[in-house]
């Protein structure tokens, strides 16, 4: 009862918060399903339920798993979200009582049109009854959700899950249904922009469907591999089905640009920048373990330095003037000059930082990163790269006359880049140069006594990340036509770092499928545009403390990880063996196992 | 979980790139190239012709604004060393730390300027924002522990790092949603401005007063590590955590003591340079945050005396080198660049003495 307490009154804490950082005054319109189911109305769900769900949580009983029981689950859940509903509810009585206007002299976004969502015209006390109704029903949901039989569990969360997706995408899907010609009136409303309950059913029944679907498939392909491993130790074979099914993917990729519209290829453009950027950093990071803060160094490094070959030109208040450097190379004989600096630019600034320790090596390389930045805004290399006014008229990469810088045309030289950096990436993860960054990332001195040359091999792996990289960057330039310093801040780097510890150190698809959520989503979310970082901020400390693994993880690195869990579990046995909490609280590394 | 005072093997390799000896090769033109712009660069600002040359009152203000800030920078970077010392982890979201009690300070000094009571009660007012602020810094940086970091006190090392950067990230941009995104002026009590004459040289009332609290808050602090139970506590677990706990310290409160130290001396940081620079917003502690870390690595991590020493060098170093170094070659606008000098400075402390001017070859450690 405690536990569930204390669950509960965090969880009215962090409404309090996403009510002060204005993710629900500044959203009481976003309709998401009818007029019916806000975002706003969503946030003040959220950490109730999340709340429910965390206090039913199986328990470690003398080392077994024991999962509450439904009864007991759901006043759990009941009481936390009778606290987490009081704790919210008091602060709006507060609020109310001491005026929502001198509060909001402070606190910017507690603003009347919040008040005006959670208290209305309603009285006070009996808005704030409402709330911690609203709470409690929202801490059963979570407790019940809980404990609920798998077969239905599941379903039903992707139903949730999915058609809240499709709400959100009410900006994007519209458009890509119009660009078909397919009728949308039933599944979007023109008046409320959201989701029509009748949509809503369907993509709910659907979703459940196929989670249903997903399921039994699921198990009988699980059964027919693992008949197969005993068979042969060899890799999945190529059946004509998953032939046509590869096929039809690379079809919808190859048409996306057209059937989605310029806006969405915008943002694809965007993504496949980022997934470049990612996929070397990845190599950086991921392969050879170095922590690098400064990736934006590359990026600046590779739209300037196409921009210098191509014969860009230097803004200036009436108009532009040549760079002191003016080369005016093809872009694809200057994207192999490109490729060559940053790679010998990586050797050169790894060479005097690589035999610093991890954490110190992150900082140094921020630091690179930040004076790459002040060097190209500086005064003093205005004559070469424009300073703050930065440069224009940059190459759109042009076959003949088919110039990329219309968004559906650069979504496939980006395309193009991209599946060259992950087939790179993928044939370095397996070759002998693969083998010994990770050695180097699992143990340095080791590999270092086995004859990896350590120095070697992390030069090498920063000319490499930073080579891809610096194309990520030349793709920049071409894509965005000119540029300006304010492009490059460190906020890239740690937006890509983002891409690569969220989608799982190491791994290619996780690489890919970080760029969609870090990159693509916010693309396509325009109107939170403002809270983006507070959303990177949140899923970095997130990730690191949930699923350090990443969401699509490196089957060796997860490995890894739970080894040092292990290592760690054994070792926290060791200090209290008395205490037998300590021993049996690794549900990670034996359930792993 | 490092191998304390592993030996490093070295095998003689054959042939190629292996060989040569491509670090020592590129270490020695880079200490050239700083060799050559240090002594060229000072040489020829200072022999400028007499028009265009500084004044000898240019320097001594540069001096003593750079002490200034030193002293500031001096009391974050404590916070990054003390934090170091124990977990042996860089806790980068300090400088959120910092920003946040310099903000939560700012309402009241707002509310207290405009009441009048900040001009009629300069000094029982200062001492109130100086609480305020130190309370703001220290939750933050109290449930900054709680919340992000006690987790992952096993973990691989660069976890907590990358949390650390998240953290960061997200109290600087909650921040932003709580007071926007706008710069606030901080106001200045009427008995800090101007200035006075110390030795003949007129020096402002804000730094005399940033000086006499620094000191006085780095002297407690000493008397505090040195003197109490407590810190003897402290410097136990800094020692050696694992044998601390078994000596009876109970070591997840002593974690909690370094956060809250942290969060007091950043909390005071915050006031000083929110009356040095009459501004908050909600990036303002991302600069000052990396350039306390650099001074903390100067003077070398974990020791206490070479945090506060690290702080006033780097902030004459900040003052100083720009105009010094790179007047002389003709560059326009030297000041723009002191922020990347602080980089510059990290990484060549970094390079060359990774111990920092007091400390040992820690960072060499793998």
């Amino acid at each position: 009862m405690r536990p569930a307490m204390r669950v509960g009154a965090s969880g009215g804490i962090v409404t309090i918060f996403l009510a002060a950082v204005g993710l629900i005054g500044n959203f009481t319109n976003l309709n998401l399903i009818g007029d019916q189911v806000t975002f706003a109305g969503l946030m003040l769900l959220i950490a109730p339920l999340i709340a429910g769900y965390v206090v039913t949580a199986p328990k470690l009983e003398s080392g077994s798993l024991v999962r509450v029981d439904r009864g007991r689950a759901a006043i759990l859940g009941a009481v936390a979200g009778v606290v987490a509903g009081s704790v919210f509810a008091a602060f709006v009585v507060f609020v109310d009582v001491f005026g929502v206007e001198r509060i909001r002299a402070i606190f910017l976004n507690i603003s009347p049109a919040l008040m005006d969502f959670l208290v209305g015209e309603r009285p006070v006390p009996v808005a704030a009854a409402l709330l911690v109704a609203i709470a409690v029903a929202a801490g059963i949901a979570g407790a019940v959700y809980r404990v609920l039989p798998d077969a239905i569990r599941k379903p039903l969360g992707s139903a949730v899950w999915v058609t809240l997706l499709f709400g959100f995408l009410q900006r994007i899907v519209p458009i890509a249904l119009d660009q078909l010609d397919i009728e949308r009136d039933w599944l979007y409303s023109k008046t409320t922009r959201g989701l029509t309950w009748v949509g809503a059913v369907v993509i709910a029944l659907v979703s459940a469907g196929v989670s249903v679907l997903k399921d039994r498939k699921g198990d009988a392909i699980r059964r027919a591999v693992a008949g197969r491993r005993s068979r042969e130790a060899e890799g999945p074979k190529l059946t004509p089905l998953s032939f046509v099914i590869a096929l039809a993917g690379l079809a919808a990729v190859l048409v996306a640009p057209h059937v989605l519209g310029s806006v969405i290829s915008e943002v694809l453009g965007t993504v496949m920048v980022f997934a470049l950027l990612g996929l070397g950093l990845n190599i950086v990071v991921g392969y050879a373990g170095l922590l690098d803060l400064g990736y934006v160094f590359f990026f600046t490094l590779g739209a300037y330095s196409l921009a210098l070959l191509t014969g860009a030109t230097l803004n200036t208040f009436v108009g532009s003037t040549a760079p002191a450097i003016a080369l005016d190379l093809n872009f694809y004989v200057a994207i192999p000059v490109v490729v060559l600096i940053a790679a010998l630019s990586g050797v050169l600034i790894g060479a005097p930082v690589l035999r610093l320790r991890g954490d110190y090596l992150a900082l140094v390389t921020l630091g690179l990163g930040e004076m790459i930045v002040v060097l190209v805004t500086s005064p003093w290399l205005d004559p070469l790269v424009g300073g703050p006014n930065g440069m224009r008229d940059i190459t759109n990469a042009a076959i003949g006359n088919f110039g990329f810088r219309d968004p559906k045309h650069f979504y496939y030289l980006a395309f193009a880049f991209v599946v060259l950096a992950l087939f790179v990436s993928w044939r370095l993860a397996n070759s002998r140069v693969g083998r010994a960054w990770t050695a180097l990332r699992e143990d340095e001195q080791v590999a270092d006594a086995m004859g990896v040359s350590t120095t070697a091999y992390k030069l090498l792996a920063f000319a490499m990340g930073g080579a891809i990289g610096s194309v990520g960057g030349a793709l920049f330039a071409v894509k965005i036509g000119s540029l300006t310093p304010a492009s490059f801040t460190v906020l890239v780097s740690i937006q890509v770092l983002g891409i690569v510890i969220l989608g799982g150190i190491g791994s290619l698809p996780g690489v890919l499928t970080g760029t969609l959520v870090l990159v693509g989503l916010p693309g396509l979310l325009r109107e939170f545009e403002e809270y983006r970082l507070l959303a990177y901020g949140g899923a970095l400390v997130a990730v690191m403390l949930l699923r350090p693994q990443g969401l699509v993880p490196n089957v060796r690195r997860s490995r890894e990880l739970q080894e040092e869990d292990r290592e760690q579990d054994k070792w926290a046995g060791d200090v209290a063996a008395d205490e037998h909490v300590a021993a049996a609280a690794s549900p990670l590394g034996e359930s792993a196992g | 979980m490092a191998g304390s005072g592993a030996v490093k093997t070295r095998v003689q390799r054959v042939g190629g790139f292996a060989t040569l000896p491509w670090r020592r090769i590129i270490l020695i033109i880079l200490g050239a190239t700083i060799a050559f712009v240090v002594v060229v660069g000072s040489y020829r600002t200072l022999t400028l012709p007499a028009a265009e040359r500084y004044s000898g009152d240019f320097w001594v203000d540069q001096i003593v604004n750079g002490l200034g800030q030193g002293a500031i920078l001096a009391l974050i970077a404590l916070g990054y060393t003390l934090v170091y010392g124990i977990l042996r982890m860089i806790n980068f979201a300090h400088g959120e730390v910092f920003m946040a009690g310099a903000f939560i300070s700012f309402f009241f000094a707002d509310a207290y300027v405009k009441s009048g009571f900040l001009n009629s009660n300069p000094y029982f007012s200062l001492l109130i924002l100086f609480v305020v602020s130190i309370v703001g810094s220290t939750v933050v940086a109290v449930l900054l522990e709680r919340i992000a970091y006690r987790p992952l006190r096993n973990a691989p090392r660069l976890v907590p790092l990358i949390t650390a950067i998240g953290a960061s990230l997200f109290i600087q941009n909650a921040f932003r949603g709580f007071f926007g995104p706008q710069p606030y002026g901080y106001p200045l009590p009427d008995v800090l401005a101007g200035s006075v004459e110390l030795f003949g040289i007129p020096v402002s009332k804000v730094i005399i007063m940033v000086f006499v609290v620094a000191i006085v808050s780095m002297v407690v602090l000493q008397w505090f590590v040195h003197r109490s139970s407590t810190g003897r506590s402290m410097r136990a677990v800094a020692e050696d955590s694992e044998i601390a706990s078994l000596m009876g310290i109970d070591v997840d409160r002593i974690v909690v003591v370094t956060f809250i130290v942290g969060g007091v001396l950043a909390g005071i940081a915050g006031v000083l340079f929110s009356l040095t620079f009459q501004q908050v917003q909600f990036t303002m502690g991302f600069k000052p945050g990396i350039a306390a870390f650099t001074a903390a690595v100067l003077g070398g991590i974990g020791s206490i005396g070479g945090a506060a020493l690290g702080g006033f060098v780097l902030g004459l170093l900040q003052a100083i080198g720009p105009p010094l170094l790179l007047t002389g070659f003709s560059i326009p606008s030297p000041f723009s660049i002191r922020d990347a000098f602080v980089f510059l400075v990290l990484i060549l402390v970094l390079v060359f003495r990774p111990g920092g001017l007091l400390g040992s070859g820690e960072a060499e450690k793998v």
